[in-house]
């Protein structure tokens, strides 16, 4: 992920902007402009038109800067404009049904994350099993997936990005955990104490001050 | 907000804690553990949770810094670009600039002797371009010509009233011809005649070879040594310098007349070619110290409104660095 801001210099950053700061323009493409080719790339397997995209986005809300509404997210408000922007261009292309899921090319892959030392060789079969369940989900509920555990975007921002209900998001949700509760079901069965080993909580904390 | 009650998934579907799991702050992390410390009997959960959250874990492509940078370039070329037509429109009265007042009485002066002159000899009008710069020229017959950098064009006087409308080229323009009833339009460059009714085409005879290609309608074309070839929509056709024998074959066209938006697309074409068209539009040399480069295959736009970006633009491209002697740009 990008470098984190608080949502106060999300504020500040985005207010700069459009106020006619050209730092703040130049800091949100260098902020910005990788997470959104990863997300667009994710959608559509086609560099070209995401950096066609890309470019209009940024020649747009640099035009348009003194219009534009306030944001304490700037990635959830970049997210949706890709987005929109990236769905316009792939419908005109193929002419389909907007209700369609237009991204026919989409990629969301859920990958293996690093393990930690004391995961036992038995509970990473069991997670890669996890994975390729998840991955079997529809790619529009992976993209939800995508934005929420991946993007840390609120679940509101996420039915707004892909101009969805609330109701999906939550369904989708579910649907992954319960995949995921069949997994620790199963690693509880045959691990066993996993998940009372003394000196694991101590290790994800080190883990996580660390960063 | 969470408390005592809460299970794995509770924790799962939390926004505050992914956040947590995805990228702690100091904040969160104190947040979190003293949650813990008041709730020891969850700390099991929440390890279940952490795991949960992180298996949810997507491969990323990243793009390399050099797309992002030739992306960067691209965008800030156009806002400066824009910026500057938007500069352009605000312009002190001429009366309030003597020098330019002066300049244009003069100019005046000798445009309308230059034009009785013409008139009289019922001559021919000439454009002819700089280097870097592109001229729109609307004839009087309705017809458009977009004059490439470096080019000349010359038009027969007269052309709305004439049976057979008549343009000289040299260099690059683009031609949008306006249909006249039975008024046939001839381009005449050094190696051939093309002759249309109405119809939009490009038109090239840098480096002693013509080349035509043609966007939409219908053309003919003929030279000294080959009696009428037809063209259809999306045919390039080259006229070779000696024998002036005409080759056809199937092109995208707007590859070709993306210059009159002032850049050229670079997909599809050898470097060698990209270069020659760059010393063409700006007067320039541009040698590769690096012949390996020649083989490089490139995609994307190069804008070529100002010289010296789009060469810089292109050696981030191919990541070389580029050096200039004299009127020489050194790719290395």
């Amino acid at each position: 992920m990008t470098p984190q801001l608080t949502p106060a210099e999300h504020i500040r950053l985005w207010n700069d902007f459009r106020n006619g700061s050209q730092d703040a323009f130049s800091q949100l493409y260098e902020l910005f402009s990788a997470d959104l080719y990863r997300y667009g790339y994710n959608l559509i397997r086609n560099r070209q038109l995401v950096e066609d995209c890309l470019h209009e986005l940024f020649l747009h809300i640099h035009e348009n800067r003194t219009r534009l509404g306030p944001t304490d997210n700037i990635r959830f408000y970049l997210f949706r404009a890709l987005r929109r922007r990236l769905l316009d261009t792939v419908g005109r292309l193929n002419k389909l049904d907007s209700d369609e899921y237009l991204f026919d090319n989409a990629e969301f892959l859920i990958q293996p994350y690093e393990q930690t030392l004391v995961e036992e060789q038995l509970i990473e079969q069991q997670k890669l099993l996890v994975i390729a369940q998840l991955n079997k989900l529809p790619k529009r509920q992976k993209e939800i997936l995508y934005l929420v555990f991946m993007k840390g975007l609120s679940y509101q921002q996420a039915a707004e990005v892909m101009d969805i209900t609330m109701k999906s998001v939550y369904n989708t949700v579910n649907v992954a955990l319960t995949t995921l509760r069949a997994y620790v079901r199963t690693s509880f069965e045959q691990g066993g104490a996993l998940w009372s080993l003394p000196g694991s909580i101590l290790i994800y904390f080190v883990k996580i001050l660390l960063g | 907000m969470p408390n005592s009650d809460f299970t794995v998934e509770d924790f799962c579907k939390d926004p505050n804690f992914i956040h947590w799991v995805l990228s702690p702050t100091d904040e969160s992390n104190r947040y979190w553990q003293s949650f813990m410390v008041e709730y020891p009997h969850k700390v099991a959960d929440i390890e279940t949770a952490i795991d949960y959250v992180k298996t949810i874990r997507f491969r990323e492509i990243d793009p390399s810094q050099q797309d992002l940078a030739r992306l960067k370039q691209r965008i800030w070329n156009d806002i400066e670009k824009l910026e500057s037509e938007t500069a352009t429109v605000r312009i002190v009265p001429w009366y309030q600039r003597p020098y330019w007042a002066a300049a244009a009485v003069i100019l005046l002066v000798m445009s309308i002797g230059l034009g009785w002159r013409a008139y009289q000899a019922n001559s021919s009008l000439t454009y002819q371009t700089a280097y870097g710069k592109i001229q729109e020229i609307k004839l009087t017959d309705g017809s458009v010509v977009t004059l490439n950098a470096n080019s000349v064009l010359k038009v027969a006087d007269n052309m709305a009233d004439r049976p057979v409308r008549e343009v000289w080229l040299e260099g690059e323009a683009y031609f949008d011809i306006a249909k006249r009833k039975g008024a046939k339009f001839i381009v005449h460059t050094p190696e051939a005649q093309i002759e249309v009714l109405g119809t939009e085409f490009n038109v090239n005879t840098r480096r002693d070879q013509t080349h035509i290609v043609l966007e939409e309608g219908k053309v003919q074309l003929s030279t000294d040594n080959q009696s009428m070839v037809v063209m259809k929509p999306g045919d390039m056709a080259t006229v070779s310098p000696k024998s002036r024998q005409i080759q056809l074959k199937r092109v995208q066209p707007d590859l070709y007349d993306a210059w009159k938006a002032s850049y050229i697309i670079l997909d599809g074409k050898s470097l060698p070619e990209i270069i020659n068209s760059l010393e063409d539009t700006f007067g320039v040399r541009i040698k590769l110290e690096d012949t390996q480069l020649v083989d490089k295959k490139l995609t994307g736009k190069l804008g070529t409104e100002v010289a010296e970006d789009c060469i810089d633009n292109l050696s981030i491209i191919l990541d070389v660095d580029v050096k200039k002697e004299g009127d020489v740009y050194i790719f290395r």
